[in-house]
């Protein structure tokens, strides 16, 4: 073998390397150019009310697509994500309108959310079912079960000590986005420092590998789905606490911008890579993307499609940089 | 005066290749001559799977010449190589699981009719059945590739090269999945190909193949040829010396064995795969298993350690019973397992050296649900510089490094997580001449410290090397027990070869 770098060989212990990760600060660099090209066109974006606007309506799709950004990167995909938060929506609801203190019925929630990935997660896990079919049918499974708990019709009446939470600001930043932050900083800790996050990582590059290496497969595996699921019910809960109602239809498509999110900031859906910082950017991003157009008075349906574009656009660029 | 000799079959001029950071190929030059059978040796790493991809159309070079027949070539896809007359038997067979063997032959370039719409299929049976005769006629063509045995799948690789009217047919490690007999009648056929004018280029590891069927040699080491040998003329040592550049000191085995069983297996079942196989493994003790490819070595090596599910069987280490099927359970008790297929089982390529080191032990190493990065970088560090890494880089990806340094990584990984006993499934497996030597010692090493060892192994050396006595496997079973003095490779083979296939000597 060529000896290219000779230097490793004598020093006495390893360097420490700060690594900033290439592939985040690209698509850093995407938010910006998307920012700059929406500044020009519109002068009403570049405002600190609009781009607060901008992260609170990412922020649903940020909390869902931390949880799916760890189901890919441990080698899976969680397309129940959506209902799963429907469910937790209307149940949560059912009991905040019927006088249940609100802190037991947001753990009711998050109650729903862990059931409802736990469900997946150990027939995936155990039974050895593709995640993909799975939580294919757990979507039409846990949609049909919001429909029918709520009889198909919405729940209204949100106290408005719940609204007053998710409605709120810390400092000026909305609610949803701090409690997204927070949320996104405990993933990062979870992926980059703990146990849990090299399992994740590891399952995801090479389950075999893994398992004769002593990591505990099926558990982080669930682990992971349960964490999609709470996730699920916490999006769920800011977004019942904004609307004031909960839908058993809500939650639609949720998955596929969740992917998105998760794609654009670098998740391989093949498992083993994935950010939770690229992530963040990538949900911004189409949150950003949307923002602009509508400022422009362009169409929903020009929206898709730019939202289209710029996914496979993100996936060409990572291919030509990065190869598989 | 015109030239008397017709051109050679063969010419590489000059040929480079680079990759970011690594000169694959550093101006690589050879002739090989109509009807000869040429050998390509070298370490991993020296550059011969690069100069089997450029020939082969798989890569493109950043320069030189290629020529057949006195007329240059340009190889740009394996289409091309192919329709020049460049046939590739890769060491990891390409196949269509479920096309059929037919198909499989003429895989890109189907017979086609009616303007090249339709497949001829039942002609390329035919077509496919005449040129299999010759080699392996008991192969049917019709079949799904995936039901033939790996030799046999090798046959129809190189039935293929004869349906292209091959010019050349290089091999790449074309024996690591065949057998003694199997090895013969490829010898026949390269011998028989050689007499018709056709190249053979050989690519193999193994010493003794490469002197039994070729002529000459071109050693390559780091990315250049370091000389052309005719093999009637050099003797091994001096080859090896010329692949490894530097005097390999011939070690002698040394015996650590003591009293104290560590590893006792009893009555291990696994459907036809393994049958009521038992071992037991001593303190100091390193065990050989010996037996063709598919007895059942790795098999029961995966029972013990967990990853198969046993029908009946226990394990114990140190006394203690381990619970079956449970990698984690054995892991717990001091057991390690070193997979042959390191690609496949052992590493997670794109981590790091670090984080592959640490998987069985990050709970160890953790301190209020936080890994100790720090701690663990350290003892990884420490482990890699003692076991020789070089270049000695832990937050390297696993997967940039080569087949000897993942090996080391791989048991690395063990002494972190203070295993006492290691199961090696062809711990030199792809690895270099060089590094196999570190492995020995490293082996020796483990077992002077006190550990149990069992070392599955093809190859009749290694397990003269570190063995204290070796099990012969045969379908499933073991069969024989074997001391030192009786580790010979008439020996093992006599106990190995079944019974109904074993034919007069």
């Amino acid at each position: 073998m060529n000896r290219t770098d000779t230097e490793s060989a004598l020093s006495p212990a390893p360097r420490r390397r700060v690594r900033v990760s290439v592939r985040d600060a690209g698509t850093l660099l995407g938010l910006v150019l998307i920012i700059i090209v929406f500044s020009s066109l519109t002068p009403s974006f570049l405002t600190v009310p609009n781009l607060t606007n901008v992260l609170q309506q990412s922020s649903i799709n940020a909390c869902i697509a931390i949880g799916m950004t760890l189901v890919i990167i441990s080698g899976g995909i969680d397309l129940s994500v959506g209902p799963t938060a429907a469910l937790a929506a209307v149940v949560s609801a059912t009991l905040m309108v019927n006088g249940v203190p609100i802190s037991l019925a947001v753990l009711a929630a998050l109650g729903i959310g862990i059931a409802c990935g736990l469900f997946n997660g150990v027939l995936i896990a155990w039974a050895g079912l593709q995640p993909f079919i799975v939580t294919l049918g757990a979507l039409s499974l846990y949609r049909a079960l919001a429909l029918i708990f709520t009889d198909g019709s919405p729940v209204f009446g949100i106290p408005a000590e719940f609204r007053a939470i998710t409605n709120g600001e810390w400092f000026g930043i909305p609610t949803p986005v701090v409690i997204v932050a927070i949320l996104a900083l405990i993933a990062w800790v979870l992926l980059n420092k703990t146990a849990l996050g090299e399992y994740i990582l590891a399952v995801g590059g090479n389950q075999d590998a893994a398992r004769v290496a002593g990591v505990p497969v099926a558990r982080t595996k669930i682990t992971t789905y349960v964490l999609s699921g709470m996730l699920a019910s916490i999006a769920a809960l800011i977004l019942v606490g904004r609307l004031g109602a909960a839908e058993p239809t809500l939650g639609n498509l949720w998955e596929l911008d969740a992917i998105a999110a998760a794609a654009i900031g670098g998740a391989s859906l093949m498992g083993g890579k994935g950010s939770i910082v690229g992530t963040l950017l990538g949900a911004v991003i189409l949150g950003a993307l949307r923002n602009g157009l509508t400022l422009m008075n362009v169409q929903a349906f020009y929206q898709l499609l730019a939202t289209g574009i710029i996914i496979i656009v993100a996936m060409l660029i990572d291919r030509a940089t990065r190869g598989k | 005066m015109s030239d008397r000799e017709p051109p050679p079959r063969l010419r590489l001029d000059a040929l480079v290749k680079t990759w970011p950071g690594v000169r694959a190929l550093d101006g690589v030059s050879l002739s090989i001559r109509p009807g000869e059978v040429y050998a390509i040796i070298g370490e991993n790493g020296a550059g011969k799977s690069t100069l089997l991809n450029i020939l082969s159309g798989v890569i493109a070079p950043d320069s030189g010449h290629i020529e057949i027949d006195g007329r240059a070539l340009v190889v740009r896809t394996p289409l091309d190589a192919r329709a020049a007359g460049i046939a590739m038997i890769h060491q990891e067979l390409k196949h269509v699981p479920e096309l059929s063997v037919a198909q499989n032959m003429y895989l890109g370039r189907p017979l086609t009719f009616a303007g090249g719409l339709l497949v001829h299929r039942r002609a390329q049976e035919r077509r496919a059945a005449e040129v299999l005769a010759d080699i392996d006629p008991s192969i049917d063509p019709g079949v799904p590739i995936r039901t033939l045995t790996v030799a046999q799948r090798q046959m129809v690789e190189i039935g293929r090269a004869m349906l292209e009217d091959a010019k050349v047919i290089a091999m790449d490690e074309p024996t690591s999945s065949l057998t003694p007999s199997e090895f013969e009648r490829l010898v026949v056929l390269i011998e028989a190909f050689a007499a018709r004018g056709v190249s053979i280029i050989y690519v193999s590891h193994k010493m003794s193949e490469v002197y039994r069927t070729c002529s000459r040699a071109s050693v390559l080491r780091d990315g250049r040829s370091v000389g052309v040998v005719s093999l009637a003329d050099t003797a091994e040592t001096e080859l090896v010396g010329m692949m490894v550049g530097r005097e390999l000191a011939r070690a002698e085995h040394r015996s650590f064995v003591t009293d104290r069983i560590r590893l006792q297996a009893d009555g291990l079942t696994r459907g036809r795969h393994v049958i009521d196989a038992s071992l037991s493994v001593r303190r100091g003790e390193v065990l050989g298993i010996s037996g063709l490819v598919g007895a059942g070595r790795t098999e029961l090596l995966r029972l013990i350690a967990g990853i198969d599910k046993p029908d009946s069987g226990t394990v114990r280490i140190d006394g203690e019973l381990v619970r079956a099927h449970d990698p984690r359970a054995a892991i717990r008790r001091g057991l390690g397992l070193l997979p042959e297929e390191r690609a496949r089982e052992g590493i997670v390529a794109g981590r790091s050296v670090v984080s592959n080191i640490g998987l069985p032990s990050f709970a160890r190493f953790s301190r209020f649900g936080l890994v100790a990065r720090r701690r663990l970088t350290a003892t990884a560090f420490r482990l890699m510089q003692e076991l020789g890494l070089r270049p000695l880089d832990v937050e390297r990806p696993i997967g940039t490094l080569s087949g000897g340094n993942q090996q080391k990584a791989i048991i690395g990984r063990w002494l972190a997580a203070s295993s006492q006993v290691l199961l090696f499934d062809e711990p030199t497996r792809g690895i270099d001449v060089g590094a196999k030597a570190e492995i020995y010692a490293v082996i020796e090493r483990l077992a002077c410290e006190g550990r149990a060892i069992v070392v599955v192994s093809s190859e009749m050396l290694e397990l003269l090397r570190v063995s204290d006595r070796v099990l012969v496997m045969r379908e499933g079973r073991v069969v024989a027990d074997l001391p030192r003095e009786q580790i010979g490779e008439e020996q093992i083979l006599a106990h190995a070869i079944p019974r109904n296939a074993h034919r007069a000597a």
